[in-house]
């Protein structure tokens, strides 16, 4: 757990602190993004918390133990620490670059070697490809890769991640945080990550601190924070489309409904057809492949016989129980479809 | 024109002066990086970095004052001979590797810095492992400069009774043997192109693939 308590950095020459009177905890394998606009001191918080700058007042704890009793050096060896400029050393090769902490920490040689290319392919780059070319020869979102490797090398449970995918384009962007979302399930760290992209905030962060000209505005999950914004400052900086940014922390499963009738298509054709009374309907056919479905409404209105043709005219999508939810519904309005039908594998589950 | 003269100066007179042109040249420019690199890396620092303007000046009025003049000082105050010839070349090696040393630490990347230190690197080991190794072309290229400089103002040497080259032109000019003159220049020039074509190579063979990749 790291805890931050009153602390204040105020730069020589400077009129009005860096970061002022901040206090917050971030607590074991959870990831805290520090986000605000340029020069509202985020790198300046994240760089005290690894003595890469010296607070003027306050301490910082890690694990109950404050940090100014560690020797700098020591403590920083057992931090990740990945930078948007990244950093490598541009003489060494990038198995050069990942071996830089554990050669600090002494490991022998082959440990070395076998831990740097399990770390190249966490990284999703192949080691026998990458281990021995120089930096200037990957492409930026490889050198992130090679960052984020490079900062992992000894498994620190810490990691501090200075807009760690800032330098590469959108696309690369939204991929690496994928992957490190996924990476991050199994290695739980304690992560402080800064960015100033709202966005990246909401997707990558168990909490977010906003800050704001060196003060902590406001600090909750990201739930909390889109659902009520502390004050006009927070509202601002989230933007316009606050609801659609929630819709975004919600997947299918947690917004559909379970309650749905299931035909066989063969049924109609009774005089009494055993219709379920609910909102909606999935049809299928002999095959069991679903072909449609039907509405309340459609039952009141259609005589039994034409329902199969009602049913089967009205396209029917399908997605899955992780789907975010705004991806659901922009397949709605594109099929200008009522509901979509969710699939737990290819067992139907619910509907929306 | 007479061959005996020539002769007579390349293979009886030139490998003596030769030899000894060497020694002071060798002599001078490890001195020089001795002193200069590690003065670079001192003015470097943070708490020393104040005083890199008015070092760095000092040198440059040492460097200004013509070699002849620095030779001619040299005499009272330390005699005659080799010693004060390379204390006296000396003072004016030290600019260019000095002011190399420092534009090629300057010039590392910060980010690179900041990662290495962030990743718990000592300041000992960053100085070793990352700028020195980046900045090492740079400073190489201060050094060439220097060496080319005492090839060339070390023929002056002889003035003070160091011997050299300088002795053969010395002697040229003193007995009109325009074949003496011939010999102790040409050795010079030749001198001066071998040490600049080595160092150009070193300079090459140390700069780090990584950065030769560019
Ligand atoms: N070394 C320094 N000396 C003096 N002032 C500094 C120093 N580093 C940062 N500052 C100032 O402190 C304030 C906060 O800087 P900081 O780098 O923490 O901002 P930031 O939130 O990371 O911004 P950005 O998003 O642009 O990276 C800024 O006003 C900046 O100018
Ligand atoms: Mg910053």
């Amino acid at each position: 757990m790291i805890e931050l308590k009153g602390v204040t950095k105020l730069y020589q020459g400077q009129a009005v602190p860096a970061v002022q009177n901040l206090s917050l905890s971030i607590n074991r394998g959870e990831i805290c993004v520090f986000v605000g606009p340029s020069g509202c001191g985020k790198s300046t918080t994240l760089r005290m918390i690894n003595r890469m700058i010296e607070p003027s007042s306050g301490t910082i704890e890690i694990d109950g133990k404050n940090i100014m009793s560690s020797d700098p050096d020591s403590l920083r060896m057992g931090i990740g620490y990945v930078i948007q400029q990244i950093g490598l050393l541009p003489h060494r090769t990038i198995a050069e670059n990942i071996a830089i902490v554990p050669r600090l920490y002494k490991w022998p040689k082959e440990k070395i070697k076998s831990r740097v290319n399990e770390l190249l392919e966490m990284m999703g780059l192949d080691p026998a490809e990458t281990r021995n070319k120089y930096p200037s020869q990957l492409s930026g979102g490889q050198m992130q890769r090679v960052g984020v490797a490079r900062a992992m090398a000894v498994d620190p449970s810490i990691m501090l991640m200075d807009e760690p995918f800032g330098a590469v384009d959108p696309v690369a962007r939204n991929r690496l945080q994928d992957e490190f979302l996924r990476l991050q399930k199994e290695i739980n760290k304690t992560i402080v990550f800064v960015t100033h992209d709202i966005n990246e905030a909401i997707k990558m962060g168990d909490k977010i601190a906003i800050l704001n000209q060196g003060q902590l505005i406001q600090f909750g999950t990201p739930e909390e924070i889109l659902t009520d914004p502390a004050n006009d400052f927070v509202e601002n900086f989230i933007g316009y489309d606050r609801i659609v940014k929630k819709l975004n922390l919600y997947t299918v499963a947690e917004a559909m409904k379970t309650s749905f009738g299931l035909v066989d298509e063969a049924e109609f054709s009774g005089i009494n057809a055993k219709i379920p009374n609910a909102e909606v309907i999935f049809v299928r056919d002999q095959g069991e492949q679903l072909v449609g479905y039907l509405t309340a409404e459609d039952l009141s209105a259609q005589g039994a016989q034409r329902l199969t043709q009602v049913a089967r005219q009205k396209r029917l999508s399908f997605v899955k129980l992780n789907t975010p939810l705004p991806d659901a519904l922009s397949l709605m309005l594109e099929n200008d479809a009522d509901y979509v039908a969710v699939l737990d594998g290819d067992r139907l589950c619910g509907a929306i | 024109m007479s061959w005996k003269f020539f002769s007579e100066a390349l293979f009886q007179k030139a490998p003596h002066a030769l030899l000894v042109h060497l020694l002071i040249v060798f002599v001078t420019v490890s001195l020089a990086i001795v002193i200069s690199v590690p003065l670079g890396v001192l003015l470097t620092r943070r708490n020393y970095q104040r005083f890199g303007i008015v070092a760095l000046n000092i040198l440059n009025i040492l460097q200004a004052v013509p070699g002849m003049a620095v030779l001619a000082l040299a005499l009272p105050l330390f005699g005659l001979g080799l010693k004060p010839a390379i204390i006296a070349l000396l003072v004016q090696s030290l600019l260019p590797i000095v002011r190399n040393t420092i534009a090629g630490l300057l010039g590392v990347n910060n980010d690179v810095k900041e990662a290495a230190s962030g990743m718990g690197m000592s300041a000992r080991q960053i100085l070793l492992e990352v700028e020195l190794p980046l900045a090492m072309p740079i400073i190489i290229s201060g050094i060439k400069t220097t060496t080319v400089y005492v090839v060339s103002v070390g023929t002056l040497a002889s003035l003070i009774g160091a011997g050299g080259l300088g002795y053969l032109i010395m002697g040229g000019l003193a007995l009109f043997r325009f074949e003496y003159l011939i010999v102790g220049a040409g050795l010079g020039a030749l001198l001066s192109i071998f040490f600049d074509w080595a160092l150009s190579y070193l300079e090459a063979r140390i700069t780090p693939p990584g950065i030769q990749v560019e």
